[in-house]
């Protein structure tokens, strides 16, 4: 038996435990964040899988935890990334200001994200997503820019203070957060859903609410951006998962559709998630920002499907909650490496890199297969998953938003493989460049690896989101035997394509090799229509792109972030408004409100 | 069958595309030069150029150059090894689903254009971001009007859907059941042989045939046989999801001939379009059609 209180009071003591080493020696902070969030993952994945998780609270009473199978997913799934990505940590603690502080904050935001996952009692719930929301605005601003913190804490505030308000509201029914989104109706039931969405869509990126999480996850160290995008952001896929499945969808029904309102505007609102972040994904120069909105639109696709609430959705969704936390955190990984080895994410300064980092750029194309949907990979999973129950329910719309995404995501994804890691090796790195240190090599090698091991036997995972389903009342997904999926119009064998397709590459690879041997040249010895190229970079295209596709919408990109600025102006004004009146010098001004507030409380008496 | 069989059974599918596709495109030339007033190369010169190709010692720019090919012409063999010909004639019976079709042929382009791009040339590369752009521009459509036949029918694996033409009574032939929907496939088809005026990607007077720029012998070999695999996997799928399918060879024969023949007709009697005309135009028409066709077919129910 191992109690949950314990493993998250451990990692709360080793947060304390690196901060005081963190300050002897750099490396040594973060050695002990490899060693704390290991002992997370390996204990609750051991343990929570096996069923025999102690959530019992005996030294804290004033947390009460349980375990369900979405819990433990999910918690599963968030320390194995916090794990993975804290190889990186080493090597990148030394360019920080204050390494024991992040090595600290990199544990009190696993102990808060883990929190969340198993916490029941209101108070609880927001004690821990406030941990989250605050020990990892802290680590934003040991990065490249401080200002994204500021954007950050404005989303985040308004995520918070929607659940704060959805808690209180919950908290006239029961003290268990599980039992109280059961209770409640009416028209509590209607704000305490819109609230929890607020929360989960601002926790998650998801638009409206997106404009932080480029910034952010552009911005901020290497490995933090790892963790945001496969671990901290899955937070807001769970609370998602709370609002729409634990709290029955509102409004209306739409008969044609067979959807509620509320279902189609949440889902609809994860469509333009996608399109949004395809399209401002295929438009970016910054390797990591690129990967930041491929993160937005993909955070779409799990909003969408846990929305529409059929069997195959809400499988496909919590499958992509893990096929994209896999593949995420290996290309987000893959770019920090080449990022440690160059000093920049900017893919106009970039080229070549597969000459020295091969293995770098194999990582990253597995993850890039993963994340357009393309078998081998899980990402592939999933999205046939979310396919087919949009092609059942017959939405058009929101699968238009879903093709769009689905097929603009090798636009995007392509894009850092060939100006990055392909094309000619740039002069300036042709002598500095090496492969990533082996202990970075690690976790991308296993994530990767994971990477195609989802891809091709599936239903080991997919039989655990039947429990899940169970658990929320949502008929399982059908799967026969170990290696076939039943959708809902026709059956899919992932390792029977994986198989045909290592056939495949095997007989074009007979007929490669036996066939006459190339003679190899150089890569500026190139066709260039008789003109003499002397240098690489002259050869290597790379800048704009997509030039001619972002002409036609280059001029509306801009419209959300001016949204949100006219609206911080609009509260400034209003602000001035407000300190005009109440706060002034003006002895006039004070005495009429004096004079109005004496009238107001005699109001009856005098009168 | 067994699965040995099964895949002995589904690399002959591939080369039957193969030998296929690559006599109809030679016929087709000399169709074309019939049009042009000219009288054309033999009808097997394809097979020629191709044989000769792969005997030639070629030039190759790194590992990636030469992964990059095996890669494509591996995904598209696996692609093409799923696709039925006839109704029985099918190596992997029940798991010949349509987003196979789509997803695993994307990891041929992924390999092509990843080789491309490994070649070191902008003109490759440009060529790959216009095939790129021309791919979210047709493939959108298309979805749309597969989504409404595989909602239609509850099947989404390409023969099953073919079958439930053939049987009469339920549907006609989807191009007649959904005729706009028909003309907007008939469109994203020609958007995906990258026939003109949808040809930008390739463009040999301005880009050199963009992603092949850089390619010669066996590489270039390869990269043929890649297209014509795919060339034949886009037009059967046109076949079995519009057409009914076919109850046996000599039916398949001919409609894939008459389908082939015909969009490359039209090909030839049209300029080409830039880049971001093509991305303005399907998202224009065939995409108002096709969501028009959907509303129709799905939520009013019309279909003939």
């Amino acid at each position: 038996m191992a109690g949950l209180e314990l493993v998250i009071l451990g990692v709360f003591t080793s947060a304390v435990i690196a901060f005081v080493l963190g300050s002897l020696h750099k490396v040594l902070g973060s050695a002990i964040t490899i060693v704390a969030s290991g002992f997370v993952f390996v204990s609750i994945a051991y343990y929570g899988l096996n069923g025999t998780l102690d959530v019992t609270s005996n030294l804290v009473p004033a947390f009460a935890y349980a375990e369900s199978y979405a819990s433990i997913y999910f918690a599963a799934l968030v320390s194995f990334v916090f794990f993975m990505v804290s190889f990186f940590n080493p090597y990148f603690v030394g360019k920080m200001k204050y390494p024991a502080l992040y090595s600290m904050l990199y544990l009190l935001s696993l102990a808060g994200v883990i929190g969340v996952f198993f916490v029941t009692n209101l108070l609880g719930f927001f004690f821990y997503f406030e941990l989250v929301v605050w020990s990892s605005m802290f680590l934003i601003p040991l990065g490249k820019r401080i200002k994204s913190t500021a954007w950050y804490y404005g989303f985040s505030a308004f995520g918070s203070f929607s659940l704060l308000f959805a808690l209180f509201i919950l908290s006239g029914t029961d003290s268990n957060i599980y039992t109280a989104l059961g209770i409640v109706s009416g028209s509590e039931q209607n704000l305490v859903f819109v609230l929890l969405i607020i929360a989960g869509f601002a926790k998650l990126g998801a638009f409206p609410l997106h404009i932080w999480l480029p910034k952010v996850l552009g911005s901020s160290p290497d490995p933090v951006t790892a963790v945001f995008s496969g671990g901290l952001e899955k937070m807001g896929a769970f609370v998602a998962v709370l609002v729409l499945l634990r709290l029955s969808p509102v409004g209306p029904m739409i008969d044609v559709l067979g959807l509620t309102l509320g279902q189609y505007v949440v889902g609809f609102l994860g469509a333009l998630t996608i399109v949004f972040g395809t399209l401002m994904a295929i438009r970016q120069d910054d390797a990591k920002k690129l990967l930041a909105y491929s993160s937005m639109s993909n955070g779409g696709y799990i909003i969408l499907a846990l929305a529409v609430m059929t069997d195959t959705s809400v499988s496909g969704a919590l499958y992509h909650v893990l096929a994209h936390a896999l593949a995420s955190t290996a290309a987000f990984l893959a770019i920090g490496a080449v990022n440690r080895q160059t000093g920049t994410t900017k893919m106009s300064e970039l080229g070549g890199m597969i000459h020295k980092m091969p293995i770098s750029y194999m990582v990253y194309l597995i993850a890039i297969i993963s994340m357009a949907g393309i078998p081998p990979m899980g990402g592939f999973i999933s999205k046939w998953l979310i396919f087919q129950s949009m092609i059942n329910e017959g939405l058009i719309i929101l699968s238009i938003a879903t093709f769009f995404g689905s097929i603009g995501s090798f636009l995007y994804v392509f894009r850092p493989l060939a100006a990055l890691f392909l094309g000619q090796e740039l002069s300036e790195y042709k002598t500095t460049i090496k492969e990533a240190p082996f202990l970075m090599l690690i976790p991308m090698i296993i994530l990767s690896l994971l990477n195609v091991v989802t891809g091709v036997i599936p239903n080991f995972v997919l039989s655990y989101i039947n429990k899940i389903l169970s658990e929320v009342g949502v008929s399982p997904l059908g799967l026969d035997g170990n290696f076939i999926i039943q959708g809902n119009n026709g059956n899919l064998q992932p390792a029977l394509i994986s198989g045909m397709f290592a056939v495949g590459v095997g007989v074009a690879f007979i007929i490669f090799i036996v066939l006459k041997k190339s003679r190899k040249v150089e890569l500026t010895d190139t066709y260039t229509a008789g003109n003499f190229v002397y240098n690489e970079q002259l050869l290597h295209y790379t800048t704009d792109f997509y030039a001619p596709l972002e002409r036609l919408y280059d001029q509306y990109t801009t419209i959300m972030k001016d949204f949100y600025k006219n609206l911080a102006y609009k509260v400034k004004e209003f602000g001035q408004v407000v300190r005009y009146f109440f706060f002034t010098y003006k002895p006039e001004i004070t005495v009429f409100w004096i004079i109005l507030v004496l009238l107001f409380l005699l109001w009856g008496d005098v009168v | 069958m067994s699965i040995g069989l099964s895949i002995i059974a589904g690399l002959g599918v591939a080369l039957f595309g193969f030998v296929l596709q690559t006599s109809v495109a030679g016929l087709n030339r000399k169709v074309v030069a019939r049009l042009q007033k000219r009288y054309g190369p033999k009808w097997y010169q394809e097979f020629i150029d191709i044989f000769k190709l792969l005997s030639k010692r070629a030039t190759s720019h790194g590992w990636i150059f030469d992964f990059g090919v095996i890669m494509a012409l591996g995904g598209i063999i696996a692609t093409a090894m799923f696709m039925p010909i006839t109704n029985n004639l099918l190596a992997f019976e029940g798991f010949d689903n349509f987003f196979i079709f789509v997803y695993l042929i994307a990891v041929g382009m992924l390999g092509m254009a990843m080789s491309a791009s490994g070649s070191g040339n902008p003109l490759a590369s440009i060529g790959v971001m216009r095939a790129l752009t021309t791919m979210l521009a047709y493939e959108v459509p298309f979805m749309v009007i597969v989504l409404t036949i595989i909602n239609l029918t509850g099947e989404s694996s390409v023969s099953a859907i073919a079958q439930a033409q053939q049987l009469g009574g339920d549907f006609n032939w989807f191009i007649i059941a959904l005729p706009i929907g028909g003309v907007v496939a008939v469109l994203s088809l020609m958007g995906m042989l990258g026939k003109k005026p949808f040809e930008t990607y390739i463009a040999p007077a301005e880009i050199a045939s963009g992603p092949m720029v850089e390619y010669g012998g066996k590489q270039l070999g390869m990269l043929f046989i890649m297209h014509e695999i795919t060339v034949f996997i886009e037009v059967s799928l046109f076949v079995h999801l519009f057409l009914g399918g076919a109850e046996n060879i000599i039916i398949f024969l001919v409609k894939y001939v008459a389908v082939y023949t015909f969009v490359n007709l039209i090909s030839y009697v049209n300029g080409r379009f830039k880049i971001d005309q093509v991305v303005v135009f399907f998202y224009k028409w065939p995409l108002l059609l096709a969501v028009i066709q959907a509303v129709m077919a799905i939520y009013l129910g019309l279909v003939i």
